[in-house]
């Protein structure tokens, strides 16, 4: 009787345990930080510990059990078992299973530049988002970050104010449909709590020749300086590069 | 593929941000479950029917519980004697109004915090209003399923005396889980209970602060992996649809839809219902779609899910008859329309 019942404690609690080396694989991997904003990943982390812990506490009281009592007393009184539910007894500890060993397989990929596309790539921060944390408005502007531009743009958004500062990013690459061929748009990702509500940002960059050089997703780092362009009937602030480089995809593909 | 791949990223981030909030809202549900005498608290409640359902809508602070843990508890208040007004305010606001429900919230939606802070007076207001009317049936036992209402002696009204009298034992059969729950510990005089046997149901019954310490960390451990695995299969197939929504939908569909004022609110709504996604992690779901909906329908998500969603039906039939259950969802329902249409049209 026992090989049963230790089958049985096994599938019962495997669910949550899962749940819990799933959840510090992505720790150790680094792979959390695709999945979430950093102010968050303690968060994640501790309910990783605190899921094995769980399991390991009830297989070990299951285990005593088996020492002291007949595995027959324990599986009369499992058709007792009832919980107001939405699915049938079991289902939910499968699917959870299911899913979690899945997610041991699976490599979170950060998104590119389909995502950017269809999420809607701006200059502007919109106004439901995040707000800037920190402006250090005496940054040298060939210090500023992709997203410390927008942030800029944000604040004082005539583009003409910024003609001929320098500039130096890095970012992923897209092609917007709606630019000339020799425009493609360097962004980044922004993270305001999970891979959920990212959103893209970033700023037309202007070439000696056509994009098809530069293909979709590669990581470039663009140095140039500021201009103004009327794009799609809009005055934007646009890159007129003087140096593109292509560089690594960063560890952590996001921006704060 | 690539579509693929993004909606199982999603997935995977929606899951592992949830996670967390989810294990500690089960955790704590299941320690007050256990450690918290309701019936002192009904004694305390106000008897006066607006305040009594402020009140009701209040206690949700002190018992964390999401929409899956209030039912049994709203159960026992009314079992144990406490007015209509305070039952449902309970029933409809514990699950929103609560600690744990306020920090996911604003994890979630820190950019906005009138998101955060509408979100739990729309359910206060809401939960007090429906509360407040449900208050003019003197005697709730019509609207009770018949094994509730028998539980019941006397009509509502006089708290005060009630509270004294010894609560009557509940005669469905729930009672008889309780029993054989109880054969397992008698059986061999140590904490015999391998899993929380009819838990809720026999919570529902009988008050449990009475038993000894040990056995009632038995039974929290019990309950807390029961929970954290039924409401995990729940999460699973919420933040799936969530993922797919956001990945196959196009756009545009999801623009035009969640742009209007009053289609966006619908959709929303419905959507709360269907999803039936625990309220401890809900803002996450409600996060995917941030940018594509207005806030006016983010927050009738918010405040509605809570309170109706498929699962708490089979919840609330256990307590309420249909006709009763009708009139709270609808009530519900064009309060919040109501309420985040207001939003939607003279705030964002």
């Amino acid at each position: 009787m026992a090989w049963q019942f230790i089958l049985a404690t096994c599938s019962r609690y495997s669910g949550d345990r899962t749940w819990g080396v799933l959840l510090l694989k992505y720790w150790l991997t680094g792979k959390i930080n695709v999945l979430l904003h950093p102010n968050y990943m303690w968060l994640a982390n501790v309910a990783g510990f605190v899921l094995l812990a769980l399991s390991l506490l009830k297989s070990v009281q299951l285990l005593q059990i088996v020492t002291q009592r007949s595995a027959r007393t324990y599986f009369r009184s499992l058709p007792t078992m009832q919980h107001f539910s939405l699915f049938p007894p079991g289902w939910s500890s499968a699917l959870l299973l299911a899913v979690a060993v899945f997610g041991l397989q699976f490599t979170p990929q950060p998104f590119a530049s389909e995502v950017a596309l269809n999420r809607g790539v701006t200059d502007t921060l919109a106004m439901t988002r995040s707000q800037p944390q920190s402006f250090r408005s005496t940054t040298s502007p060939e210090e500023r970050s992709l997203i410390d531009w927008i942030r800029t743009l944000d604040v004082y958004p005539e583009p003409d104010a910024y003609t001929g500062q320098q500039a130096s990013v890095e970012g992923f690459v897209i092609h917007p449909p709606e630019l000339p061929d020799n425009y493609l748009m360097i962004s980044r990702f922004v993270i305001t709590c999970c891979a959920a509500d990212t959103y893209p940002v970033g700023l037309p960059v202007k070439l000696e020749g056509s994009r098809s050089t530069y293909p979709p997703d590669i990581w470039l780092r663009v140095k140039g300086s500021m201009i103004t362009e009327t794009l799609n009937g809009q005055r934007q602030l646009t890159i007129q590069a003087s140096q593109l480089e292509e560089i690594e995809e960063p560890e952590n593909p996001y921006e704060y | 593929m690539s579509q693929l791949n993004n909606a199982l990223t999603l997935f995977f981030s929606l899951m592992v941000e949830a996670i967390p909030f989810l294990l500690i809202g089960v955790v704590f549900s299941s320690a007050l479950l256990l450690f918290v005498d309701e019936r002192k608290l009904v004694a305390a409640m106000p008897r006066s029917p607006l305040l009594g359902a402020l009140a009701g809508s209040l206690v949700g602070f002190l018992f964390p519980v999401c929409e899956c843990g209030n039912v049994p508890v709203a159960r026992r208040l009314i079992v144990q004697g406490a007015p209509a007004s305070v039952a449902i305010g309970f029933l409809l606001a514990a699950p929103t109004v609560n600690p744990i429900v306020f920090w996911a919230t604003w994890t979630a939606f820190r950019d906005q915090p009138e998101i955060v802070f509408l979100r739990i007076g729309f359910s206060l207001l809401i939960a007090t209003i429906v509360g407040w009317v449900f208050s003019a049936q003197a005697d709730l036992r019509p609207l009770l399923q018949p094994t509730v209402a028998q539980s019941m002696s006397a009509p509502q009204g006089r708290l005060g005396r009630r509270s004294r009298r010894k609560p009557v034992q509940s005669t469905e059969p729930a009672s008889e889980l309780l029993q054989s729950g109880t054969f397992l510990l008698n059986s061999s005089g140590q904490p015999m209970r391998m899993e929380a046997v009819g838990m809720q149901a026999a919570l529902a019954a009988s008050s449990i602060t009475t038993k000894p310490l040990g056995d009632r960390l038995q039974m929290m451990l019990d309950n807390v992996v029961q929970e954290l695995r039924e409401l995990g299969g729940v999460l699973i197939l919420g933040s799936a649809i969530a993922a797919t929504v956001q990945v196959a939908i196009p756009r545009e569909v999801i623009l035009s839809l969640g742009q209007g004022p009053i289609t966006s609110i619908l959709a929303m709504m419905l959507l709360a219902w269907v999803v039936s996604i625990c309220s401890t992690v809900d803002s996450f779901f409600a996060l995917s779609f941030a940018s594509t909906f207005t806030s006016g329908s983010l927050l009738a998500f918010l405040v509605f899910g809570p309170m109706v969603d498929v699962k708490n039906i089979g919840l609330l039939l256990s307590v309420f008859r249909t006709r009763a259950i009708v009139y709270l969802f609808a009530l519900a329902a064009q309060l919040t329309f109501l309420l985040t249409l207001i939003v939607n049209l003279y705030v964002s």
